[in-house]
C-alpha cells in the first residue's frame, strides 16, 4: 500500500506513524498537525489540519439531528460518493473544535457513523480529503437541548 | 470492545464501540476524574488497515464508529485495537457474518 504525506500539514516534525506498523497515510493526525487539536474555532482548526485551500461544497451528506436531546451522544452520519481518503468532524460547541479525522482505504465505501459531544447548539463542519487531494467541506447546524460537555 | 461486522452486498458494514471514559481536560476538573481518553482506534483485515480514527475527547464516551469495508467476504476476520492517552491498549476481534 503506498504511503501518502499531507502536504497541507505544516508542521515540522516527519510524519511518524504512532500506532501500527501498517498505518494508511504515515500521517498520525495527533502529532502532525498539534495545532489543529488545540484551536478554539473551527476556522483555526481547519485551517491547521487541512489549509485554506479551496473546498468544494455538495458532495458530502451529512445525516445529524437538527435538535439532539443529549449533547454527550450526538450521531454524526457522514455520506459520499467520493473517493475520501480522510474525513474529519469539527464543531464550535466545545473548548475545542477538532473532534476526529477518520481514514479509508482506497475503494471504501463512504457511509460513516459516530457520536460526538457538543455543550451546546453550533455548527458541525466535515473537512473531507479526496484521494486526489481535492477538500470538501459540508456544515449542518446542530441545536443541543441539553449540554454534554461535562458542563 | 463491542464488535458487529455483517456482510452487505460487497462491503461488510462493521460497527464498533469501544469501552472508554473518553474524559478531556475539562470534564477531569469538574468531576474530579482522570484526565485519559481513546487517541487512536485502527481497523484490520489481516494486514490490510481498512479504518483508522484520530481523536480527542470531543467524542462520545463509549467511542462508537461504524464503517464499510470493501473487499472482504463472510468469515474475515476484523481486528479492532485502540491506544488512549496514557498509552494502555486494547485488541479484540471479529469475523464477519
Amino acid at each position: 500500500m503506498q504511503r501518502r504525506k499531507f502536504i497541507t500539514l505544516t508542521a515540522a516534525t516527519a510524519a511518524v506513524a504512532a500506532v501500527a506498523p501498517s498505518t494508511l497515510s504515515a500521517t498520525d493526525f495527533r502529532k502532525e498537525a498539534p495545532k489543529a487539536w488545540e484551536a478554539a474555532t473551527s476556522q483555526e482548526a481547519i485551517e491547521a489540519m487541512f489549509g485554506t485551500g479551496a473546498m468544494e461544497e455538495g458532495k458530502i451528506e451529512i445525516k445529524a439531528p437538527k435538535l439532539a436531546e443529549n449533547g454527550g451522544a450526538v450521531p454524526i452520519g457522514i455520506k459520499s460518493d467520493i473517493d475520501l481518503a480522510a474525513v474529519a468532524i469539527f464543531q464550535d460547541a466545545n473548548p475545542r473544535s477538532a473532534v476526529v479525522v477518520m481514514e479509508m482505504p482506497e475503494g471504501s465505501k463512504i457511509d460513516l457513523m459516530t457520536k460526538i459531544k457538543m455543550r451546546k447548539t453550533s455548527d458541525v463542519t466535515i473537512v473531507a480529503k479526496g484521494r486526489d487531494g481535492k477538500l470538501y467541506k459540508e456544515v449542518q447546524k446542530v441545536e443541543v437541548s441539553i449540554g454534554g460537555c461535562g458542563g | 470492545m463491542k464488535l458487529k461486522a455483517k456482510l452487505k452486498g460487497d462491503s461488510a458494514e462493521i460497527k464498533v464501540m469501544a469501552l472508554h471514559q473518553q474524559m478531556g481536560r475539562e470534564e477531569a476538573e469538574t468531576k474530579k476524574g482522570t484526565k485519559n481518553y481513546i487517541t487512536h482506534l485502527t481497523a484490520k483485515v489481516g494486514d490490510r488497515v481498512v479504518f483508522q480514527a484520530s481523536m480527542g475527547p470531543f467524542i462520545s464516551k463509549d467511542p462508537y464508529f461504524k464503517f464499510d469495508v470493501a473487499g472482504v467476504k463472510k468469515g474475515d476476520t476484523v481486528d479492532v485495537d485502540w491506544v488512549d492517552l496514557s498509552g494502555a491498549t486494547k485488541k479484540e476481534s471479529i469475523a464477519i457474518k
